[in-house]
């Protein structure tokens, strides 16, 4: 587990804890990449690899995965709502935060983190990867309390703005946020207009790591997101990207290791927001 | 083997060495300073038509000599094109493979270029969002290789492998200590995994430590295949800035411009990174008026057709529709 002062450690762990804890009976690690060919090359031993697109949202409407398309998911991969699930992926664990958000909002209630990410275990010479599938025996599992309140729709996001009291943190990068470009080169996710929703404030993702991939420590944070970033802790929070997932890196960093007590993810983010016709836009 | 009448028993008798130079040949029409000549050593004439060539033939010999392939064993490589054709060609030659993970931003012709020299291939998005900590992908993903699976692969990795420098010092830096008779002042080159400059500047420092090493880059954003902005060069450890002098960041679309005036006036087909780095040299010969410059120009232009019309839109070739 990680100390360095957050206000909740608990929901992160170090390469080195999960190394100690491989093949525990109750401890389950699932890979969430980008790029999903790294999984098959290599993972940690015993970590199930979910493909983000193709698993974690609905397949014909845009949406995050259904109740029971996830009870599913967690059922084929033989996760029990006991268990405690470890997250990591690539790109900084874009996609494992995007997991992370999709098994507190569906109640799993041991959810964690590998600070630093895949790459991280991949550059220290002590830990091992497998291209071997781990065997799997399915479960039943049971979503019992869903929590909708992490996540911000669109007609909160609309009021958010309009009545300017709340954070609201735009986390891409400083041309998407100034319209210079709508996505990142390459990007085929897109919307119709650059810009951000009046009134946020660009505080890109990156800003939350250090050069390993490893979340900076809580005073960096605060100083990163209060002082100089103008996120007023005693308000709601709103974070938002391009597609919701590195939005929801942002959203561990405020909801957990800052412990601000209201965040939402708004998973459409700017290619639900940029393309809608007549809300308001500022470059 | 016999370099006089180039007639060779195999295609590895063919690669560069102290007896066996690449040619320099001098800028005449595209270079105005009259005190400052400019050669370019062609690395295009090499046996897989690169400077990569070098590097390629050292990473596979040590690992033949350190018994790291065969059985089955292949080699995995992040590649952005020029070492992975080398290092295909070579190893199929020898007997072995080797699957080139490839960033998709690659030039088609590149990527079809791979697996004609028997390259297997793997595409990856690359920077997708460059930012601190998240290495690159396509690196990251042939670390895995030979990590999860190292009974299969081995990855020579020309980003942190001395070899790759060495082969420089033993060959490139020598060819043009002799080929100048030591009268070169300044050498220019690119920044890739920095295996060129690295060697070369050891070498050249050790014959004649005033030599000037200047590296030439092109401005973030770019998409000159091959190369990387400082910016980026965290990922080589074979960066050494102690034996460079200059570091110039040069406009990338001036590499295309650049090219084309050296296809078009010296007769000296030389792609964009080429072109980049004579851009490079005319600034230095013009800063410091008397020298003698040799440019390593890595490959020629017949990869980049496809960067080359994007960047240059009249090289597209106009069909003439009749009026009927």
């Amino acid at each position: 587990m990680t100390t360095n002062h957050y206000e909740h450690p608990e929901v992160l762990v170090e390469t080195d804890w999960v190394k100690q804890n491989l093949g525990k009976p109750g401890i389950r690690l699932v890979e969430v990449d980008v790029d999903t060919k790294a999984y098959e090359a290599g993972h940690i031993p015993g970590a199930v690899g979910f493909n983000w697109q193709s698993q974690l949202q609905d397949q014909v409407r845009r949406d995050i995965v259904s109740k029971q398309e996830f009870e599913r998911l967690m059922s084929e991969a033989g996760i029990s709502p006991s268990d405690t699930v470890i997250l990591y992926g690539d790109n900084n664990n874009w996609f494992a935060a995007y997991g992370f958000w999709l098994f507190k909002l569906y109640g799993h209630k041991d959810v964690r983190l590998m600070n630093g990410g895949r790459v991280k275990w991949l550059n220290e010479a002590d830990k091992e990867l497998t291209p071997d599938k781990p065997k799997i025996t399915p479960t039943k599992y049971r979503v019992s309390e869903p929590d909708f309140s992490l996540r911000a729709l669109l007609p909160e996001v609309l009021k958010a703005q309009s009545d300017r009291r709340h954070n609201l943190v735009d986390v891409r990068g400083p041309d998407e946020y100034t319209g210079k470009v709508i996505a990142p080169p390459g990007m085929t996710e897109t919307a119709q207009r650059g810009g951000h929703i009046p009134g946020a404030k660009s505080i890109p993702w990156s800003t939350a790591i250090n050069p390993d991939g490893t979340f900076r420590s809580a005073d960096d944070l605060r100083k990163i997101y209060f002082s100089n970033g103008g996120v007023d802790p005693g308000k709601d929070t709103i974070s938002y990207c391009r597609i919701g997932e590195r939005s929801s890196h942002t959203w561990v960093v405020l909801k957990y290791l800052l412990g601000l007590p209201n965040v939402k993810n708004y998973d459409g983010s700017w290619t639900e927001y940029g393309s809608i016709v007549g809300v308001p836009i500022e470059k | 083997m016999d370099h006089k009448t180039r007639v060779y028993e195999n295609v590895f008798e063919m690669m560069p060495s102290e007896e066996n130079p690449t040619p320099l040949v001098r800028i005449n029409r595209l270079n105005p300073n009259l005190e400052f000549s400019l050669y370019a050593k062609l690395e295009w004439m090499n046996p897989f038509g690169s400077v990569k060539d070098r590097a390629a033939w050292a990473l596979l010999r040590d690992l033949e000599e350190r018994g790291e392939l065969g059985n089955g064993r292949s080699l995995v490589e992040p590649t952005s094109g020029n070492t992975g054709i080398s290092l295909a060609a070579l190893a199929r030659a020898r007997g072995h493979r080797l699957l080139a993970i490839v960033p998709n931003k690659v030039p088609h012709e590149k990527k079809v270029l791979l697996k004609i020299a028997g390259a297997e291939l793997e595409i990856v998005s690359d920077e997708l969002c460059p930012a601190p900590g998240l290495g690159d992908g396509s690196i990251n993903l042939a670390k895995t290789y030979a990590k999860a699976q190292s009974h299969k692969y081995v990855m020579p990795n020309q980003y942190e492998n001395e070899k790759n420098v060495e082969a420089h010092v033993k060959t490139t830096g020598p060819e043009i200590w002799n080929q100048t008779k030591g009268r070169i002042t300044h050498l220019f080159t690119s920044l890739g995994t920095c295996g060129t400059v690295t060697g070369i500047a050891r070498f050249l420092r050790g014959e004649n430590s005033k030599i000037k090493i200047i590296a030439v880059q092109p401005t973030e954003g770019h998409d000159v295949p091959g190369l990387r902005n400082v910016s980026q060069l965290q990922v080589s450890k074979l960066f050494d800035p102690s034996l460079i002098d200059d570091i110039l960041e040069i406009d990338f679309n001036l590499a295309y411009t650049r090219a084309l005036e050296l296809c078009q006036n010296e007769g000296l087909l030389a792609g964009p990174s080429s072109g980049l780095i004579l851009e490079g040299a005319l600034q230095i010969a013009a800063r410091d008026q008397r020298g003698f410059g040799v440019m390593i120009f890595p490959d020629n232009v017949f990869k980049y057709t496809t960067n080359m019309t994007k960047h240059i839109p009249a090289l597209e070739p106009q069909e003439t529709k009749a009026t009927i």
